[in-house]
């Protein structure tokens, strides 16, 4: 990759501030922007052809076009609950450089006709929520924010809004409950949140990264953004690696990258010895690869093709001294924890697994349970209000795909330790969650 | 909002074109048309679909995923497949997934027979499952409330109860805690879950999660069987299904009628069926004998005894309580008139209405009840604009307040509350003021000089001005209560509104008794005959409490109503009670003033044992059956009247209850043409019907409302203006039913924050009320929006009652 | 020690049951908790008027119900009947509606808890690396420190610190066993904790985001990038070893 868009010199000291982010020309793409008809603004994202940053993948412009015109009550609302499991790549965008995303907020709203956004942080990132109140204090005093912006007319009022520890209110309708003071479960789709979504008015819900991302678009054109990356996934991406590699961390990559130059080539690999036993691409809900994927170029179409997905972009990498099982159970665990229990499939589907995976452990199962398992999961997908079901059902659905025999020999040894013990206590395995 | 206007559209479910109104559920569609889809989510009553349960997933042409068709609207040319093989296994797969954790203890459930979960899993589900996984084990049912046992084990987080308390009843006390599997319904901090309403949530559980503390272990599916009643508890009339096992009633059930009660019903109708079994009942005639003991006697010594009353021609008089049934009021009417030669009988008794205040002329009562400006229930939930005026739904017609909560959360409807007494519905409202105690119509006076374009307080100036701006449909919700000074003001403020003949507008009056409306058409007042016709004006019911105190009415008839209980001026009725030398009762229990007076008690039948009619507030005639075989002795009302009429020498011409009903339509010209059959199970309301035309019209304008009265002076020392109130709770039928002991009404003194900081009384503290030598005790209720100055009082309640009050002015204390 | 055997420990309930309240009746003597009446429920004035901001920020005043929760929280040390009462009572609403809200995210606590909050991570990415042997040492660690709370959290975001905790929202990893121990004397101590080890001062592992004159700490694997030769300018990934 030639130019980083986003990571540029991020650690620049101060760039967290007013004055440092106007050094770097910083709002030069708001003042830029605010010179267009909205229309040719939401023309060029069109053509950036960006998808979203934040797991689905569905091109911002479009999403952005779905909003009805006209004054009227909408909302732009930035997902910054950053929770997939593996991610964090919002995290060090908004602490290092928060007005990238603000200035990409204006821009948007702008464009959209939209006079209120928010931004919906998750409550564990407490010192990014500081920098971006900061950063919103500074940005209205200096004008960029509040009443008619820089002389334009338009006008922005940006609250920033902690969340309390939820992983569903990452899923947009479910953010949307919560930022109105809810529970955040997902509601019912359609009404999708373009036409009905916070306070019933029209809403757009797009990702930190997406958003931030869009400053660099009106500054170099849709058009020029396009052809960076691969086709179908333009432009770079903020990737989030961790597990066992050598160098876990954030890095800025132009999609259509190989996956084994991300994994060896940025992030070292394994540790010496060790060898890729499987990764998930794109978070804990994607399902797995394994180390005969590695070659897979990174970008949207690609991963979907091999049966899993590019998420949000998180790698987590597990090598060969973990087993399959392990990882298998991490998630099951997760998930369940996660589940709101709105639907039938995913609170009792994601429980049932748990305690079926607590089944195996104490040594009660045997490997013909593993078809019942992997049936489990086809009944939760695709069924579910909203994809959390799936999102664990289908790493675990390929782990127990792909990893048949390692689950076969654990469950084995599992009863012979079980048998080897006296009789162990083994009412209600309902572990979920360690708290 | 008015309302939407219905398309008709086809589409194709499992290969057949069926047509649909456009917009409508895919599973109400499919319903229509034969077609079941399973679900348990789903309840159109409970407003948006939430399309939690899954279990009604479809497949539906050109969208890949399958879709719930409980949140699917219809639309022309939908090609829908509810039989294909992936339906089928998400239906299995639904099914074995809520049997992961609900116990299959259906023998031993009290929804065993009558459970959706039970039909669904043999309809539905594959028959077996392959959880073997230890379920939760919980203690087992648990108390909500006094009448609501939950059992968590069986729920399924259907959302539907906690959905009815947060967006129905509005009162957010019933709720999800925590998250995901370990989701689970309850309370805050174990407060139980009492609210007007929450019977609600045992008619909706699909499971046996929440059953009725009353009919748990009562009786099974097989061995009831259902009867279709009204309930007659309070004048919004709902439709109830009684669940009735060897002549008992065991339980009430909604029996939905959009048009009355939307399928709700309140905890005092549900529960207070309790009243019909219980010893307290009077089930035999009760003569008091020479000790001035009351004692079981035959029928014929109590006939002969009441028939005593043809002795007292031209000095008797006689109530008509708000039970009572049009044909009893009609049939009570003639005795009065034809056999008693006394002009002395009257039905309007409200609580708030004292010795001394104005009658309602019968001029004023047509045009009030005039057709064109009749308001339907369902207009409530249409209009643009409601006001609400000089009474508390929720205490007054609770059914009505979940009514107006639908029509401003679902429609946008302006709510507008002009009140003595804070309002349950002021959340609710665009804009509540507050009026002094009993001074409503001065109140109406400012508003309609505000809406003429006169001086008026800024109150009235607003809320004028929030009626002239909040559409053309315009609903006028009013208390009887206001009494009858306010009237030619209401009728004038209608005029300004223009809400004659307008469809979706008009005035809606909540009467203090049940059957209110249909007594009066019956011709149980002092100064109108059946159908309003003119008569030589009678007492109304506060002048008979002063003749009969005087010694000039001698015999009283009291047709299901206890005036010591029931009506103000207590003092006053238990003078004329104690003078009167016959005191004729029919009641179903013994409440303190029949206990003390009553010469001869007839036992009276309760809503399940009537046969007749009744009309609801908005006119429409309904009908009430016998659900179960009166107890023991009791006799039909219209009976044991034919037989009074007898001896007081009239013949009434009816035989049986049937012939009762046509007497009346004989002698009400608007009900011509009305008939059981029409009436059936829905009610037909006869402003709408051609003889509607046949009401007479009022002979002269209406009176011009007088100037508005200058504003209560502020009293001091002490001395508050007081206002009464009656709580859905005051009744005798509450007080004996077991079940609702826990409701049965205490004086509760409403105070201003102001007012108690100044006495230095504390919330929940013992106060003391006096007024002339009356002196109540209570208990403190501080509440932000009582006016300072201001308190309100309990009536209808059987101690420390403000029935005693006779003045505006109390003067209260610490106690 | 297999995989397997490596579950977290779980406070069971002696009912069998994990989740408190599933067992609970309701207090029958006990009002019906509606709104409360601002007349009879004293609210102390600083957390009325942050409530009350927060209020003022949206179109819609019960979205504040979480950041009042917050407020709450803070205020009582958790979210007890009283805490909620409070905020039921300024915000209009009832307790059983913000009971609601609050029991269904992490970061409430509807039971007394300690004073100083310390999440460590257990999700997938972190227990690779050795998350759950970090949790068994912090609990150990924090025994006896009755002002301690350890919670086995779900993903923290921070990943790349791995294994990490957030010890009163500071983010810190990656850490060893013998972290467990400072942790707990910096927290006693009222130092900033681990203040080596805080995310705030990292470096991003992009080689593209570093700077001259970064003063703060290399991204694991990279100590020698950030502390010896500083990068200057883009690099290309190729050329990264």
């Amino acid at each position: 990759m030639t130019q980083p868009l986003l990571f540029d010199r991020i650690d620049e000291p101060g760039l967290n501030t007013l004055p440092v982010y106007e050094r770097r020309g910083g709002y030069g793409a708001l003042r830029k922007a605010l010179a267009m008809p909205p229309e040719a603004i939401i023309e060029e994202i069109k053509q950036s052809a960006i998808r979203g940053r934040g797991g689905a993948g569905f091109q911002m412009g479009m999403k952005a076009s779905f909003l009805p015109k006209g004054e009227m009550a909408k909302y732009l609302v930035c997902n910054a609950d950053e929770s997939e499991p593996g991610t964090f790549k919002d995290r060090e965008l908004m602490q290092k450089s928060p007005h990238t995303l603000i200035e990409g907020m204006i821009i948007t709203t702008y464009a959209t006709g939209i006079h209120h956004a928010f931004i919906y942080i998750r409550g564990e990132y407490q010192l990014q929520a500081d920098i971006l109140d900061a950063a919103v204090a500074e940005a209205e005093a200096a004008g960029y924010l509040g009443e008619n912006i820089l002389g334009s007319g338009h006008s922005l009022r940006l609250v920033v809004h902690r969340g309390a520890g939820a992983y569903i209110c990452g899923e947009e309708t479910g953010l949307l409950d919560s930022l109105e003071g809810k529970r955040g479960n997902p509601r019912l789709k359609p009404p999708f949140p373009a036409i009905e979504g916070l306070y019933h008015g029209p809403t757009l819900v797009n990702n930190v990264e997406t958003l931030g991302t869009v400053p660099t678009i009106i500054n170099m054109g849709g058009a020029e953004y396009a052809k960076i990356g691969a086709p179908g996934s333009t432009g770079t991406k903020l990737i989030s690696v961790s597990g066992d590699v050598q160098r876990p961390g954030n890095y800025e990559i132009e999609l259509g990258t190989s996956s084994r130059e991300i994994i060896y080539g940025l992030c070292g690999g394994p540790k010496p010895g060790r060898t890729v036993k499987m990764w998930f691409p794109g978070g804990s809900s994607s399902p797995v690869l394994l180390e005969q994927d590695l070659d897979l170029a990174y970008d949207f179409d690609t991963l979907a093709k091999a049966g899993s997905m590019l998420g949000s972009g998180a790698i987590i990498v597990v090598d060969d001294s973990h087993s399959a099982f392990e990882v298998m159970q991490k998630v099951v665990k997760f998930y369940a924890h996660e589940s709101c229990g709105k639907c039938v499939p995913c609170r009792e589907g994601t429980n049932w697994t748990h305690k079926f995976l607590a089944r195996i452990a104490s040594g009660e199962a045997t490997p013909m349970d593993l078809d019942i398992l992997a049936s489990v999961q086809t009944q939760i997908i695709g069924n579910c209000l909203c994809v959390l079901g799936d999102a664990m059902a289908m790493p675990v659905g390929s782990i127990v795909a792909k990893f048949r025999d390692e689950l076969e020999a654990e469950i084995e040894a599992a009863r012979e330790r079980a048998n080897a013990m006296p009789a162990v206590e083994t009412e209600h395995l309902v572990a979920i969650g360690a708290h | 909002m008015p309302r939407p206007e219905q398309k008709i559209i086809k589409l194709t479910i499992d290969g057949r074109e069926v047509e649909a109104v456009e917009g409508s559920m895919l599973v109400d569609a499919a319903k229509a048309a034969d077609v079941e889809i399973p679900y348990f989510c789903y309840e159109p009553k409970l407003g948006q679909p939430v399309g939690a349960c899954r279990m009604c997933l479809v497949e539906i042409e050109g969208i890949p995923k399958l879709q719930t068709s409980c949140s699917t609207p219809v639309r022309d040319g939908m090609v829908v497949n509810t039989q294909a093989a992936r339906v089928k296994d998400a239906q299995n797969s639904i099914v074995e997934f809520l049997l992961v954790n609900h116990p299959l203890d259906c023998p031993v459930c009290d929804k065993g027979g009558e459970c959706p979960l039970q039909d669904i899993t043999f309809g539905w589900g594959k028959g077996r499952s392959r959880v073997i996984e230890p379920k939760r084990h919980f203690v087992k049912p648990l108390a909500l409330s006094p009448l609501i046992a939950i059992d968590r084990e069986r729920c399924i987080l259907c959302y539907r109860c906690v959905r009815f308390s947060q967006e129905i009843a509005e009162d957010w006390q019933l709720i999800f805690t925590e998250r995901g599997s370990h989701t689970f319904v309850g309370t805050h901090d174990g407060h139980p879950y009492v609210a007007p309403f929450s019977g609600n949530i045992i008619e909706l559980c699909p499971v046996g999660a929440l059953t009725s503390q009353p009919y748990r272990f009562r009786a099974r599916p097989w061995d009831i069987e259902g009867a279709g009643g009204i309930c007659t508890l309070c004048p919004s009339q709902c439709n109830v299904e009684f669940t009735v096992r060897d002549d008992k009633v065991l339980r009430v059930l909604s029996r939905e009628n959009p048009a009355v009660d939307d399928g709700w019903l309140c905890d005092k109708g549900r529960f207070a069926y309790q009243s019909i079994h219980v010893d307290e009942r009077i089930t035999t005639p009760l003569l008091r004998d020479e000790s001035g003991e009351l004692r079981p006697v035959p029928w014929d010594d109590a006939l002969r005894a009441a028939g005593a009353i043809a002795e007292h021609r031209g000095r008797a008089a006689a109530l008509v309580g708000g039970q009572a049934t049009n044909e009893e009021a009609f049939l009570l009417g003639r005795i009065v008139r034809e056999g008693l030669e006394s002009r002395d009988i009257d039905s309007r008794l409200s609580p708030a209405v004292r010795p001394g205040d104005a009658t309602v002329e019968l001029d004023l009562a047509r045009a009030l009840a005039a057709p064109a400006l009749q308001a339907t229930v369902a207009d409530l939930e249409f209009a643009h604009t409601v006001l609400v005026v000089g009474t508390e739904p929720l205490d007054d017609s609770p059914i009505l307040d979940l009514r107006i909560r639908k029509g401003v959360r679902r429609h946008g409807v302006q709510l507008l509350i002009a009140t003595e007494r804070p309002s349950a519905l002021d959340p609710n409202a665009a804009f509540s003021v507050r009026y002094a105690p009993r001074r409503g119509a001065a109140f109406l006076a400012d508003l309609d000089g505000a809406l003429a374009g006169g001086a008026a307080s800024p109150e009235a100036a607003q809320l004028a001005n929030l009626l002239r701006g909040g559409g053309e449909e315009v609903v006028i919700l009013w208390g009887e209560a206001l009494g009858a000074e306010a009237l030619p003001a209401l009728l004038s403020v209608a005029d300004r509104l223009g809400l004659a003949g307008r469809a979706g507008a008009g005035l809606l009056e909540v009467p203090s008794g049940a059957n209110g409306r249909g007594i009066r058409e019956a011709g149980a007042l002092p100064n109108a005959g059946p159908g309003y016709s003119e008569v030589t004006a009678g007492r109304s019911a506060a002048e008979i409490a002063t003749a009969a105190a005087a010694g000039d009415v001698t015999a009283l008839y009291l047709f299901q109503v206890d005036p010591v209980r029931e009506l103000p001026g207590r003092g006053t009725w238990e003078r004329a009670l104690a003078r009167a030398e016959l005191v004729v009762a029919h009641a179903a229990v013994l409440t303190e003033g029949i206990a003390a007076h009553a010469t001869v008690v007839f036992p009276a039948e309760s809503h399940a044992e009537k046969e007749g009619t009744i009309v609801h507030p908005d006119g429409r005639v309904q009908r009430l059956r016998s659900a179960i075989k009166r107890p023991n002795h009791v006799r039909a009302g219209w009976q044991v009247l034919t037989d009074i009429a007898r001896a007081v020498g009239v013949d009434l011409h009816v035989l049986t209850a049937g012939m009762a009903f046509r007497r009346l339509v004989e002698a009400v010209p608007f009900y011509e043409g009305l008939t059981l059959e029409a009436i059936g199970g829905r009610g037909v309301r006869w402003p709408e019907t051609d003889a509607a035309s046949a009401l007479p019209a009022a002979r002269t304008s209406p009176p011009t409302p007088p100037a508005p009265a200058a504003p209560l002076a502020a009293p001091s020392n002490g001395r508050l203006h007081a206002g009464v109130y009656r709580s859905i709770w005051a009744s005798p039928e509450v007080d004996v039913s077991p079940s609702l002991q826990f409701t049965v009404a205490e004086q509760l003194v409403e105070l201003s924050p102001q007012d108690a900081a100044a006495l230095g009384i504390e919330h929940g503290a013992p106060v003391q009320v006096a007024q002339n030598g009356t002196r109540l005790s209570g208990r403190a209720a501080i509440r932000t929006g009582v006016p300072a100055g201001t308190l309100f009082l309990a009536a209808g309640i059987a101690r420390d009652s403000a029935n005693a009050l006779t003045d505006d002015v109390v003067e209260v204390a610490k106690g | 020690m297999s995989a397997i055997d490596r579950r977290p420990p779980v406070r069971r309930y002696e009912h069998g049951s994990r989740v408190p309240g599933w067992d609970d009746a309701v207090d029958l003597t006990k009002p019906p908790a509606t709104v409360p009446d601002p007349a009879t429920t004293p609210v102390p004035e600083e957390l009325r008027r942050a409530i009350e901001a927060e209020m003022a920020k949206y179109p819609d005043a019960r979205s504040a119900s979480i950041p009042a929760l917050h407020l709450a929280q803070r205020h009582h040390g958790w979210c007890s009947p009283e805490a909620i009462q409070q905020v039921a009572c300024v915000m209009r609403l009832t307790p059983a509606y913000l009971t609601s809200v609050a029991s269904f995210y992490d970061m409430f606590a509807l039971q007394p808890k300690p004073r100083h909050d310390v999440y460590v991570c257990t999700n997938i990415s972190c227990s690779l690396l050795g998350a759950d042997e970090f949790y068994d040492a912090m609990c150990h660690a924090a025994e006896g420190h009755g002002d301690i709370g350890v919670r086995g959290f779900e993903c923290l975001g921070a990943c790349d610190i791995g294994p990490m905790a957030s010890v009163n929202g500071e983010y810190v990893g990656p850490l060893d066993l013998d972290d467990a121990r400072l942790i707990v004397e910096d927290i006693e101590a009222g130092r900033p904790v681990l203040e080596h080890k805080q995310l705030r001062r990292r470096a991003v592992a992009d080689a593209h985001g570093r700077v001259e004159g970064f003063d703060g700490i290399a991204p694991v694997g990279q100590e020698d990038a950030v502390a010896g030769s500083p990068v200057s300018g883009p690099v290309n990934p190729e050329e990264t070893p």
